[in-house]
This record gives structure tokens, sequence and C-alpha cells, in this order.
């Protein structure tokens, strides 16, 4: 491949098949980024089912995957630095913001990937999270899950504390994290990933 | 006392109250996009109801859901502590939990039901396909 015609401004149309073909290599079977609001995580939720179904996922799988991307999703519009203003300040919502989630999927496994800023705070209690919940066996992680659905909410929680670990129960392998300084900002772009 | 209907949307289950009838159904998908809010109403309605009837005629609850997110899976917890509680006194309270035959995690969750609140009947129904 000669890169070099990539910087020519008349090949879109090649930017647009290498998209396509890197997509296609890595069995991307959805992908979305960009604002996400309730309403349109209701919407992609139909996206997400049909798509599933498509490519022949066992119904478990399906209610796994579906259930993870709920809680991914979620976790985007209440944790996501990145919020929609719109020029009328009557407007803004504080519960548009951004973010991407990718479904992918390679010999029989699916993967979820979700990406999204945080300010540094949340990302150090998300790496404590993550950390402690992949040192956990599946055993462990059933056990703390009835534990905390007794237990009082932390204050810290917009949900009930119960998210990351729905997503570790409902994974056939430790979630996988990383956390990318962003440029010109004390932000950090917060990266997840759930084999299913 | 009123009861309390709550039509469905694309991330929330119908919720059907009838006091009068001493039958409430919780039917569908339910991922609010805030479950306090959304399940407050719900819950203090039941609380409310729960302090008023003296009857101890029984009361049976249809629980038809198809998924419930993380934070709505604790509120349901909380609506059932009420009417276990109910049950503990001489009120009988049937719950019917339905499921499909397949889906693990409601059947398991209708298991932790069943374990923390031991007044209520609970009477599994597992649906095909």
């Amino acid at each position: 491949m000669n890169y070099a015609v990539l910087t020519q401004r008349d090949n879109t149309n090649l930017h647009w098949r290498i998209f396509c073909e890197c997509a296609q290599d890595r069995n991307v079977i959805f992908y979305y980024e960009g604002y996400f609001s309730q309403t349109i995580i209701a919407a992609v939720s139909d996206a997400v089912k049909m798509r599933t179904e498509q490519v022949g996922a066992a119904n478990t799988t399906r209610r796994k995957l579906f259930s993870s991307f709920i809680e991914m999703t979620q976790n985007i519009i209440h944790y996501s630095v990145d919020a929609y203003v719109t020029q009328d300040n009557r407007q803004f919502n504080n519960e548009v913001r951004h973010g991407s989630i990718c479904i992918s999927t390679q010999a029989g496994r699916f993967y979820l990937h979700c990406a999204n800023p945080v300010n540094a705070a949340v990302a150090h209690q998300l790496q404590q999270k993550l950390e402690h919940l992949r040192s956990l066996t599946i055993d462990d992680i059933k056990r703390e899950y009835k534990r905390t659905l007794r237990s009082e909410t932390p204050d810290d929680s917009k949900g009930a504390g119960l998210g990351l670990l729905t997503v570790a129960r409902d994974a056939s392998a430790p979630l996988e994290f990383e956390f990318t300084p962003i440029e010109n900002s004390d932000h950090m772009l917060f990266y997840l990933k759930a084999t299913i | 006392m009123n009861n309390l209907y709550i039509a469905p949307t694309a991330s929330s289950p119908e919720i059907d109250l009838r006091f009068d009838a001493r039958h409430f159904l919780i039917k569908g998908e339910a991922y609010p996009e805030n479950a306090a809010l959304f399940w407050g109403e719900v819950i203090n309605s039941i609380r409310r109801f729960a302090e008023e009837d003296a009857s101890v005629e029984t009361l049976t609850v249809d629980v038809v859901l198809t998924y419930f997110n993380s934070s709505s899976t604790k509120m349901l917890f909380s609506f059932f502590d009420i009417l276990n509680e109910k049950a503990a006194g001489d009120t009988p309270v049937v719950l019917n939990w339905y499921h499909d035959e397949e889906d693990d995690t409601i059947y398991e969750f209708g298991q932790e039901l069943c374990e923390d609140f031991p007044d209520l009947t609970f009477h599994d129904h597992a649906l095909q396909g």
C-alpha cells in the first residue's frame, strides 16, 4: 500500500474503502461513535439486538452482549467528561455525553469495546475498581455481586455500584482496560474491553 | 388508594399496580435513564399502600421482565423488601416470576429474591422461546 496516495484530497473513495476493509479485517459487527443520550441508547439497542441475531450469536450470548452494552453506554452518559452543550444554555443537557462503543467477533467469541474521556479523579477510581475486579475469580465476582446488591449504594455511584460487576459477571475473561493521557488536557481516555 | 399505571417505553417497563384488585404487574425491559427516579414512584406507591392496607386478602405480583440493568436490579430488591414485610404480617403475597427458560441471569435473580424474602410465596415460571 502506498500511503502517499492517502494524503491526496481526491482519494475519498479510497479512504472509505480502507476504513471498511479495516473494520472487516477486525470483524467489527457494530460501531458507534458520537453523543450518547438515553434516547440514542434505546435506538442503538435495537440495532445491536438485530445485528447480534443476524451474525448468529447464541441467545445467551446475545443477552450478555446486550446487558454489557447497556451498562457500558449508560456509564458513558454518567461519567464521560465530554458533555454536549448547545448554543442555548437553557438547552444544556448534562446527560448527553460523548464516547464510542464497538462490538467485534473472532473465533466464536464476542468483544465489546468502549471508550470515553474521564477526569483524573474518576480515572483513579475506575482503575482501582477494575484492578480489583481483575484479581477476582468468577465465583468471587458472583459473591461480590450478591454482597453489593444488598449493601448501601456508594456516594460516588450514579447507578448502584453494580455496573462494572455486572459486566465482569457476564464476561468470560477478565475485563481489560487502559487509560491514555489526552493531549493538552488533564483528562484521560478510558478504554474498556469485555470478552463475552 | 388510586391505582398506578405507567405505560411502557423503549427503556422502561409497563407498571400496572391495581391496588383495588390486589394485583400488580411489571412487564418489559428496564433500563431507565434514572433508575432511582423511575422506580422511586413505584416503590413509594407500594410503600404507601402497604402502610394503609388493612386487608389480609392475598396480593399477587406478576413480574415478566426480559431485561433489567444494574441500577434497576437494586430497586427491585427494595420493591420486594416492602412486599416481604407485608407478607411477614398477615397478608399472603404471591410472586410469579417469569423468565425465558434459557435466561439464567433472570432465573438466578429470582432465586436470590426467594432466599432473601422467605415470606413471599415464590413461583418460578420458565417460558419457552
